[in-house]
């Protein structure tokens, strides 16, 4: 029988797509990649998945895990064909409030985990700006952080046990609620490694108390700089604020245009900066990064005076990426890091770049952990503009890795940048990931061409070579 | 590029998505299927594979566009701006030109003329009056029989509001859209409109010649029905101050009437949803605030109110200036399944969300319910059961007017003739 007659002995006909146009949409995510999906897969159940696994392995066809579909690295592009199994049906949450603790489907979205969990005092840390669309799944697949991760951690801070899917269709099931699980950190391997070891169908997450109180400052600067290096003197003076935040002129500008939330767009950064905890503590830290504000010449400083301030603030900021549509039809942004006291030359220097290549490049970035986002906006269908745009990201990145940087901060390497592992590993540490993947995923099915580029096993047996196709851009 | 009308998406309005995918959750169909070919992400980009020719007008691509509820829940929460309403009816106009089927046909009779038409609507509606009265309807197939089940009982025949002009004038001159089902099944909301907007010191008159704004036929791809249905209102509404508009989905289009023709913009400017009107009226003390207590009664944002025109704090500040504790229902503002035609086009998507949304109701145990608009009554009422009592905000406002001033705990109010 045919692949799809097999998947919908399984599944059901309803339950696998195999129309153009569905493949179509199933073919993007977030990206500017396309790929070609040869079905869609929408499995209810543990269970179904792994029938869904063994009918991909009996055909040799990959399986590409998909959940919102709002990954920038195009980690879930099925590049070369393959089953696209969506998360998006396996939506439980188990809440255990007692021990803080929720078991959560794969394709439940991230703030509808927190919205579930805030009856109770409880929340769930990572909020990657897109939250209100992107899965769990995503988030422990990429190791999503989000504006509040400096002070928590991203997501494998939060992650105890997973369920995992592996090849065969074995069922295993990782970590737990002890904190520190004896034997080798598996669960820690899984995660962050972009369906490429097997698909996570569940989650057993750490969920925290919602802190007493919370203040939500908006400082606006003169210059750039200034704000980078506020953040630096905050971190400096011994404060791990809650978020540390940055957007720039354009960026404030194109966000404010939108939301009408009163944003300063004559300025050229704001700050957003989040202390929670006690309220003496909150009112005394609040104090501090003012004034540190101030002594770095902020023009302004002002506190969100309710819940709807605050939230609407970080609306905008969350909202940042998508709001360059109204310049451009298409972006394209770096996720890189780099140390923190570096921060101020390496803006300079995407700056620099950008005017190089007469870019429009806009910045918004988690200034706290020295990740930054520039975002260069701009129209895909002119082949010159892709070119320069291409060039210029490769010149952020490695400006980035020049000053002890990292390719990514958050979102992953997905497809996007794949190409670019050498530049930050060496070929042994290249080998031991190969090697491990394939300890995983012998006939390599698991989401492949993502992450590791071609050759990573020093020794190279080949197996399917999958390039990316002519014509393609990533 | 696959596009044969000149409604059809434009680049700009595609272009404005850049895919990110925050729409996603605000979508009750993405949320009722988990699908991205169910999503605001999903069709604007199938639309944009059409025009650039990679995709056509198929079947498949029918499936897509049509069962979106085009309830906009998308627009608002799109930091890109993206029309999505311009593309979806877009999107419908090529559906109806390139795969004209019977039932395609039929609508375009029904969209255009019949309810262009006073006659057939008022012919219409006196056989639907003679079925209600009869029992006749419980033998209409089980789609229409819902929709039945969802009007009001039409008893006797309320005086025509078409052809009224009253009041002073001193707060200004306003027209009023009486619609084609609202003046026919809906008219105490017109009444209870006029009432309150002569009271608050208005000129208000309900121009003859009007016919139906044409937003049902532009939300069912008859782009061409719908241009019609403006242009022969536009020179009726022109010279007002404010055309204003009782039933959410006609003053969301008629807002929109500069897109259907370069002279519409004048009336679409001026045209407002009438919830606008009176909550600015109790806000600047034209009409009165009542401290009186009228009860518990649950809010429901029509879609074209709170995701096309953001409006969401007017329905509920008259509600309370009427004596009402507002009860909200939904924080998401999630579609009740009614979306015009779609609660016969796709029965089973409807009647999902339409349960839902009464499930909403149900836990609050409040049985009194506020809708802006008459799609969004039939479908609670045929979901609720009429044990519930729903009306329009200002009906329920002026009810509450009424009857504190019969008391006498009202001063000073114009009681409206």
């Amino acid at each position: 029988m045919s692949l799809v007659q097999d998947l919908r002995a399984v599944l059901g006909d309803d339950r696998v797509l195999e129309e153009p146009v569905e493949l179509y949409l199933y073919s993007r995510d977030a990206s500017l990649m396309q790929g070609q999906a040869t079905c869609v897969a929408f499995p209810h159940t543990t269970a179904e998945v792994a029938a869904v696994v063994r009918v991909a392995e009996a055909h040799g066809v990959p399986i590409i895990p998909r959940g919102a579909g709002t990954g920038l690295a195009a980690g879930a592009i099925p590049i070369d064909g393959g089953i696209v199994l969506s998360t998006t049906s396996m939506n439980q949450i188990e809440l255990d409030v007692e021990n803080r603790t929720a078991w959560v489907g794969a394709g439940v979205i991230n703030l509808d985990l927190t919205k579930e969990a805030e009856p109770y005092g409880l929340s769930f840390a990572p909020d990657p700006s897109s939250q209100s669309a992107c899965t769990i799944g995503g988030n422990v697949a990429n190791n999503s952080g989000g504006a509040h991760c400096l002070a928590e951690g991203a997501t494998t801070s939060h992650v105890l046990g997973l369920e995992v899917v592996l090849a065969g269709g074995e069922v295993l099931v990782l970590g737990g609620q002890a904190p520190d699980m004896p034997g080798l950190d598996l669960k820690g391997l899984i995660v962050g490694s972009e369906g490429t070891l097997g698909v996570v169908t569940r989650a057993l997450v750490r969920l925290l108390p919602i802190e007493a109180d919370v203040r939500t400052l908006l400082l606006d600067f003169e210059e750039l700089s200034a704000a980078t290096r506020t953040v630096s003197d905050v971190i400096a003076a011994g404060l791990v604020p809650a978020a540390l935040e940055i957007m720039d002129q354009k960026m404030t500008t194109a966000v404010e245009n939108w939301l009408r939330a009163g944003l300063p767009c004559d300025c050229a950064a704001i700050l957003l900066a989040e202390v929670v905890g006690e309220p003496e503590a909150v009112e005394a830290e609040a104090a501090l990064v003012s004034r540190i504000g101030m002594q770095n010449g902020a023009r302004n400083v002002q506190v969100a005076r309710d819940e709807e301030e605050r939230a609407m603030l970080w609306k905008g900021r969350k909202s940042a990426f998508g709001a360059v549509a109204q310049v451009s039809p298409n972006y394209y942004l770096h996720d890189t890091v780099v140390p923190r006291s570096r921060l101020v030359e390496t803006m300079e220097e995407v700056q620099a770049i950008a005017d190089r290549h007469g870019l429009d490049v806009y910045n918004v970035f988690h200034a706290g952990d020295g990740n930054l986002h520039p975002l260069m906006a701009f129209d895909a269908s002119d082949p010159v503009m892709l070119e320069k745009v291409h060039r210029a990201g490769e010149e952020m990145v490695a400006a980035c890795l020049a000053r002890g940087g990292a390719l990514s901060g958050e979102h992953g390497i997905g497809l996007e940048k794949r190409d670019m592992m050498r530049d930050d590993f060496t070929d042994i540490d290249l080998d031991a990931q190969a090697r491990l993947k394939e300890a995983f995923d012998p006939s390599g099915l698991f989401n492949p061409a993502k992450v590791l580029p071609e050759g990573s096993r020093c020794f190279d047996f080949g197996g399917v070579r999958r390039e990316i196709p002519d014509g393609a851009w990533v | 590029m696959g596009w044969v009308t000149e409604y059809h998406p434009t680049t700009d309005e595609l272009n404005a998505c850049v895919q990110c995918g925050l729409c996603l959750p605000a979508c009750p169909t993405f949320r009722l299927t988990g699908r991205e070919t169910a999503s605001p992400r999903g069709r604007i980009q199938a639309m944009k594979a059409v025009h650039n020719g990679i995709l056509q007008v198929d079947q498949p691509f029918q499936g897509v566009i049509d069962f979106c509820l085009g309830c906009r829940a998308c627009e608002p929460v799109c930091p890109g701006m993206v029309p999505y309403g311009r593309a979806l009816e877009g999107a419908r106009a090529e559906i109806a030109a390139q795969r004209p089927g019977f039932s395609h046909r039929a609508r375009s009779v029904l969209l255009g003329r019949v309810i262009g038409s006073r006659g057939s609507l008022r012919a219409g509606s006196a056989a639907l009056r003679a079925a209600q009265s009869t029992g006749a309807t419980s033998l209409a197939p089980t789609r229409l029989r819902r929709l039945a089940a969802g009007l009001r009982p039409l008893q006797g025949r309320p005086r025509a509001t078409v052809g009224h002009s009253g009041g002073s004038g001193e707060s200004g001159k306003v027209a009023l859209l009486a619609g084609c089902i609202q003046d026919e099944w809906f008219r105490p909301v017109n009444h209870a409109a006029i009432a309150l907007l002569e009271m608050a010191g208005y000129r208000v008159e309900v121009p003859a010649g009007q016919t139906c704004c044409g937003a049902l036929a532009a939300h069912d791809g008859k782009a061409d029905a719908a241009r019609a249905l403006a242009r022969r209102n536009m020179p009726v509404f022109t010279g007002y101050d404010q055309v204003v508009v009782t039933s959410a989905g006609c003053s969301a289009h008629v807002r929109e009437y500069g897109h259907w023709a370069p002279a519409g913009e004048q009336v679409g400017e001026r045209a407002v949803d009438v919830t606008v009107v009176v909550a600015r009226a109790i806000e600047i003390g034209l009409l009165p605030r009542l401290r009186v207590g009228s009860g518990p009664i649950a809010v429901q944002d029509p879609c074209h109110l709170r995701h096309a025109q953001r409006v969401t704090a007017e329905p509920r500040s008259i509600l309370q200036a009427g004596g009402f504790d507002v009860v909200e229902i939904d924080p998401a503002g999630m579609c009740c399944g009614a979306a015009g035609l779609y609660s016969v086009l796709q029965p089973e998507a409807s009647t999902e969300l339409g349960n839902r949304k009464a499930t909403q109701i149900r836990s609050t145990g409040v049985t009194r319910v506020a809708s802006a608009n008459p799609g969004c009554e039939m479908q609670l009422r045929s979901a609720l059961g009429a044990r519930y009592e729903i009306a329009h905000p200002i009906e329920w406002y002026l009810r509450g007017v009424m009857a504190a001033d019969e008391s006498g705990r009202v001063a000073g109010v114009r009681t409206a003739r």
